[in-house]
Formats: C-alpha cells, sequence, structure tokens
C-alpha cells in the first residue's frame, strides 16, 4: 500500500499561509496606496505627495546613512572578532556569545538610556551615536550569521594555506576568509541594515529623527500616503538588499591564462 | 618547459621538542635533510611527525631547539616569509578561486609582476597536467585533481622547501599510486629539498630517498627504505615497518635465543640480554619458510588461515605455546595448502631484532 505524504499538504497549508500573511496585505496595501484623492479612482497622487513631503529625503538619505556606517561598523568589529574566536579564541567563545544575546534580554529604554550616558560626549550630541545602538542591537544576529558561515569552512588549513604562500594575515582575510564566508558576511550585512533602517525604538527615546520616526508624524497627515510610505519602504528595502546580495558576489581577481 | 629552479636547500632540525601542556609532541628531534633529497617522516598517530612539519612551516612554535634553512636560523620567521610551499591533506584549495587563480595566489601575495605571474601560473598548469582546467573551480575537479593543484599551488612560489603533510590520505587507492608517482617525479626533476609525512609505510618507502620512523615524539631511526626494512634500529621500527610476527623466544647465551624450537642470533641493535631471560623476536613473514615435514629442525603446526594477496598469499600457523604465525607465501606454490593442514617451517633470518616482554 503506498504510504499517505505530508509533503504535499504541508507544502500546500504554508504557501496558503505565506499567501495570506504576506501577499494580500501587500497587495491590499498597493492598492490602497494607488487610491486616488478623496480614495476614488487609481493615480499616483499618494506617491507624489510622499515624494514632497517635508523632510522625506533627508530623513531617507540620514537612515541609509547610519545603517550604512552600521553595516560597515559591525563587519569592522564582528568579521576579524569571529575569525578569531573560531581560530584561536575558542575559550572566549562562549563569553563572547554571551555578550552578543544581551541586547535581545536587555530591555531597549535601559539599552538606549543607559548606553548613551557611557557614550562620549561628543557622541551624545550627534546622531551617529545612532550607529553604535544599531550596532549592538545587531550583534545577536550577526554573531550567529558569521559563527555559522565560519563553522560551515575549514578555516584553520585555509588560513594556514595562505599563510604559508606568503600571504599576510590583511591578504589572507581580505582574499580568502572574507570571500569563503561572503554569504554569512551579506546576512550579517543584511540584518543590521534592515535592523538599522527600520529601528524606531531606540531613536524615539533619544530624540533623534531619522526616516520611521518621521514617517509616523508624516502618516499623521495623510492616511493613503502613510500606506503608500509601507509600501515605498518595503520595496526600497528589497531594491536595496538585492542590490547589495548583488554586489557581494561581484568577483575582482583575475589572472590571464592561455587557451 | 621551463621551469626554473631555485638553488636546493639544506634543512636543518636540531634537538627540536614541542610541548603541549604536559605532552610532548615533539622529544629532541635531529634532523637534516640534504638538498633535493626527500624525507619522510614515518610514524604511528601523534607520534610528532605532522607538529615536526608544522613547526618547519613556521605553523607551530618550537618549545626548544633551532630550525635552519642553509645554515640560517628560522625560528623567528613568520610563516608567511619562510618561503616554503605546503601541501595539505585536506587539499585547502581556496573556493572562491578557480585553479588558475589559486596557483597564482602565491605569486600575487609577492607583488610578481603580471607577465612573470602569467607565465608561471601556465608553467605550474603544464607541470601537473592540468591545463585544460585552469578555468575550473576546486569544487569542480576530483580529489586528484585538487590534490595537484594543491602541489602546483605550493611549487609555484618556488619554495626553498616543499612540505607534504600526508596528501594522498583523502585519496582512493588507485589514483593515490598516481599522484604518488607524480609528486615524486615532480620532486625529482626540480630537485626541491622535500619532507613529507605519512602514516603509510607503503607510499614513504616507495617514494622517498631516506625514511624516519618516530614513536613517542622521537626519530627511532632515519634510513634508506631497504636498510630500514631489512636492519630495523629498534624492535618499534622492525614491528611498524613491514609486517612482523613476534614470537616469545628464551636467551640461551649472549647473542643467541631459542624461538619455537629453533636457535636464531639476535641483532646487536637489540640490546643486551642476560642468558635465560625471555624475550620476544621480531621475524618478518617472509624470514620464514616451509620445509619438509621429514625436517628434524622444524616448527610444525597447523594452517588455520589463508589469505589470498595476489601476487603473495598470507599463511597463518596455529603453533602450540605461541600466537598464530605468518608466512608469505607465492600463491603459485601455495594452491596445495589448506586450512587445516599439518605443515613444517623454518627460519631463514640470519638474525632477528627482540625486545625485552
Amino acid at each position: 500500500m503506498k504510504r499517505f505524504s505530508l509533503k504535499w499538504p504541508l507544502i500546500i497549508v504554508s504557501s496558503m499561509l505565506a499567501f495570506m500573511i504576506f501577499v494580500v496585505p501587500l497587495y491590499g496595501a498597493s492598492v490602497f496606496s494607488f487610491k486616488g484623492v478623496g480614495g476614488k479612482g487609481h493615480s499616483w497622487v499618494n506617491y507624489q505627495w510622499l515624494l514632497h513631503a517635508d523632510g522625506f529625503y533627508l530623513n531617507l538619505f540620514t537612515s541609509l546613512k547610519l545603517a550604512v556606517l552600521a553595516g560597515v561598523l559591525n563587519l569592522l568589529l564582528m568579521v576579524p572578532t569571529m575569525v578569531y574566536l573560531n581560530l584561536r579564541g575558542q575559550k572566549f567563545k562562549p563569553l563572547v556569545d554571551f555578550l552578543c544575546i544581551l541586547p535581545l534580554i536587555i530591555p531597549v529604554v535601559s539599552l538606549a538610556i543607559g548606553a548613551q550616558v557611557a557614550m562620549p560626549k561628543i557622541l551624545q550630541n550627534s546622531q551617529y551615536e545612532l550607529v553604535f545602538f544599531f550596532v549592538i542591537i545587531a550583534l545577536p544576529y550577526t554573531y550567529r550569521a558569521l559563527d555559522t558561515s565560519l563553522q560551515t569552512v575549514a578555516l584553520k588549513t585555509l588560513v594556514e594555506a595562505s599563510r604559508s604562500l606568503g600571504a599576510s594575515w590583511t591578504r589572507t582575510i581580505t582574499r580568502v576568509i572574507v570571500p569563503a564566508i561572503r554569504s554569512g558576511i551579506t546576512g550579517a550585512l543584511f540584518l543590521t541594515f534592515a535592523l538599522s533602517i527600520g529601528e524606531y525604538t531606540i531613536t524615539s527615546l533619544l530624540h533623534w529623527e531619522t526616516f520611521p520616526t518621521w514617517t509616523v508624524v508624516a502618516a499623521q497627515q495623510n492616511i493613503l500616503g502613510a500606506i503608500a510610505i509601507s509600501v515605498f519602504s518595503f520595496v526600497g528595502a528589497i531594491v536595496l538588499l538585492t542590490a547589495i546580495a548583488l554586489f557581494s558576489k561581484k568577483r575582482v581577481q583575475r589572472v590571464e591564462v592561455e587557451e | 618547459m621551463n621551469t626554473d629552479k631555485r638553488a636546493s636547500s639544506t634543512l636543518e632540525l636540531r634537538d627540536v621538542s614541542r610541548n603541549f601542556g604536559t605532552v610532548k609532541a615533539l622529544d629532541g628531534l635531529d634532523l637534516t635533510i640534504e638538498p633535493g633529497e626527500l624525507v619522510a617522516l614515518l610514524g604511528p598517530s601523534g607520534c610528532g611527525k605532522t607538529t615536526a612539519l608544522r613547526i618547519v612551516a613556521g605553523l607551530e612554535v618550537a618549545t626548544a631547539g633551532e630550525l635552519m634553512v642553509n645554515g640560517v636560523r628560522y625560528n623567528e620567521t613568520p610563516a608567511n616569509a619562510r618561503d616554503m610551499g605546503m601541501v595539505f591533506q585536506s587539499y585547502s584549495l581556496f573556493p572562491n578561486l578557480n585553479v588558475a587563480e589559486n596557483i597564482d595566489y602565491g605569486l600575487r601575495a609577492r607583488k610578481i609582476d603580471s607577465a612573470k605571474r602569467s607565465k608561471r601560473v601556465n608553467e605550474m598548469l603544464e607541470l601537473v597536467a592540468l591545463e585544460s582546467k585552469a578555468k575550473a573551480y576546486p569544487h569542480q575537479l576530483s580529489g586528484g585533481q585538487q590534490q595537484r593543484v594543491a602541489l602546483a599551488r605550493a611549487l609555484a612560489i618556488e619554495p626553498r622547501v616543499l612540505l607534504l603533510d600526508e596528501p594522498l590520505s583523502a585519496l582512493d587507492a588507485q589514483v593515490r599510486g598516481q599522484i604518488r608517482e607524480e609528486i615524486r617525479r615532480i620532486q625529482l626533476e626540480l630537485g626541491i629539498t622535500t619532507l613529507f609525512v605519512t602514516h603509510d609505510q607503503e607510499e614513504a618507502m616507495a617514494i622517498a630517498d631516506r625514511v624516519g620512523v618516530m614513536n613517542h615524539g622521537k626519530l627511532e631511526q632515519i634510513d634508506k627504505p631497504i636498510t630500514l626494512y631489512n636492519s630495523p634500529a629498534t624492535p618499534f621500527v622492525a614491528s611498524f615497518v613491514g609486517q612482523a610476527n613476534r614470537i616469545p623466544a628464551e636467551i640461551t647465551a649472549k647473542g643467541k635465543a631459542r624461538v619455537l624450537n629453533q636457535k636464531v642470533a639476535i641483532s646487536s641493535t637489540a640490546g643486551d640480554f642476560s642468558e635465560g631471560m625471555r624475550v620476544n623476536v621480531i621475524i618478518r613473514p617472509e624470514a620464514l619458510e616451509i620445509v619438509s615435514e621429514t625436517d628434524s629442525d622444524a616448527t610444525r603446526g597447523i594452517v588455520a588461515l589463508k589469505s589470498f594477496l595476489g601476487p603473495m598469499t598470507k599463511v597463518g600457523i596455529a603453533v602450540e605455546g605461541a600466537p598464530l604465525i605468518h608466512l608469505n607465501i607465492a600463491s603459485r606454490d601455495v594452491r596445495k595448502i589448506e586450512i587445516g593442514d599439518k605443515i613444517a617451517f623454518k627460519i631463514s633470518s640470519d638474525e632477528v631484532m627482540a625486545e625485552r616482554v
């Protein structure tokens, strides 16, 4: 007798759930965002409002800038740290693992207020302090993305091969380790970027203005415009992340070989 | 093909030790490898052979002793400044680079100009017969091809010394034989000083000029393969290299023993044993020969095992008061011997190795 397989029913049910949870609201939001004045007809009026709204470009640029800086800072901090932990610092791994989980445990209010007080004055008065907060809240995710990636490659022998061929540590990290864990780095960058660009609570608590805090204020003026902001943010995020993914796959090194 | 030779180097390890906590992985190793020579370090797992190779490569730091290349101390020289080409057991090709880029890696690190690098890469591809795979990525190659790329990559930088860390262990038997011959051909062609680490005695004996047998961090003996096999310096070497029977015996006089009711001479390198002492003598299977049952000096037993090994057949003989004794007999002569048959044999070796019980 043929065994009953749960494979296809599960695929169908999960597809339906995904459709209901993600596609239907997005489709609905998209339809609403194209409603004309007074909710009649279809037009670009809500997107035109969005593009001409006060502070749109300024705050969008601020958020993108902070997210890029947070992504870069996070990688500069975490890639060498994780490589060290996996190569020579195994005994410190549980400690770093614990430290990286803390942002999930500590309430955001305590983190925002407490950490701000500990920051140098020059940063307390600058919106760039948010970069450090974004790095902190992304730590639990970047730690795991990089660690998983590092464990899938034979890190020790690759490093030893590179060193024995005469490469410096910088060359070994940039030419061997980073390409070998590219998927982990891209993942870490995605997560930091996504968390940073959508971060609202800390920014609001510290009285800074970024794209998420601006949208809350702007949305109160135009309900259909608010939906246009949501759709714009979603599509924008997908475009940006796809661009990062494509860019990170670009290969740079070539050598001429006789055919 | 122009494979520019760098002047071959002399490699010396002087009283080199390496401790890991309380464990002595390497205990006063003295080893000199002459220019262009291929020396294999052979030994069981944990004997310190890989530690020795890693110290030479600069991947481990010696606790004591000196590492010299052409008379210059190398202990403090970092791995990336040693000019040692290393081939790893697990290939360790860079997965993001294709074959040509892998070979080019060390040349690029040395900031050699593009035209010279390109020429060198092509020479190396030709040397390992992988010209058609220049643009393939490691995952698109077989294990044997990957190891040939690893060899080409290590040789591309014209290293002072070539270090081979069990390079054939991950390959299947047929490919292992091919790559083994290829390594030896290339090593002889380039005349490069080579240190080869393996736990496979057949591999070591087949390609090395000299084989060093290691045990518990010490070099027990280093010699030409044939000397090592025929005149082992210690019981460990005798039992580790080649097959050997360990048979209980009694010392009857200085340098003499009685084993299986036969008289044998004990090798002078085995040490001093007093009369009446119980020892184990180590006898190779080919040092035992089947004789007529009427021979009064022969030892008698019953055939308990027969394993066909191609040209030779291994025969196990059960003898009272001794462990199963193994003989190697040409397969064409073994047809008439069956399990359960009574059989007589004699020790044909001039002298045997002995160890205390």
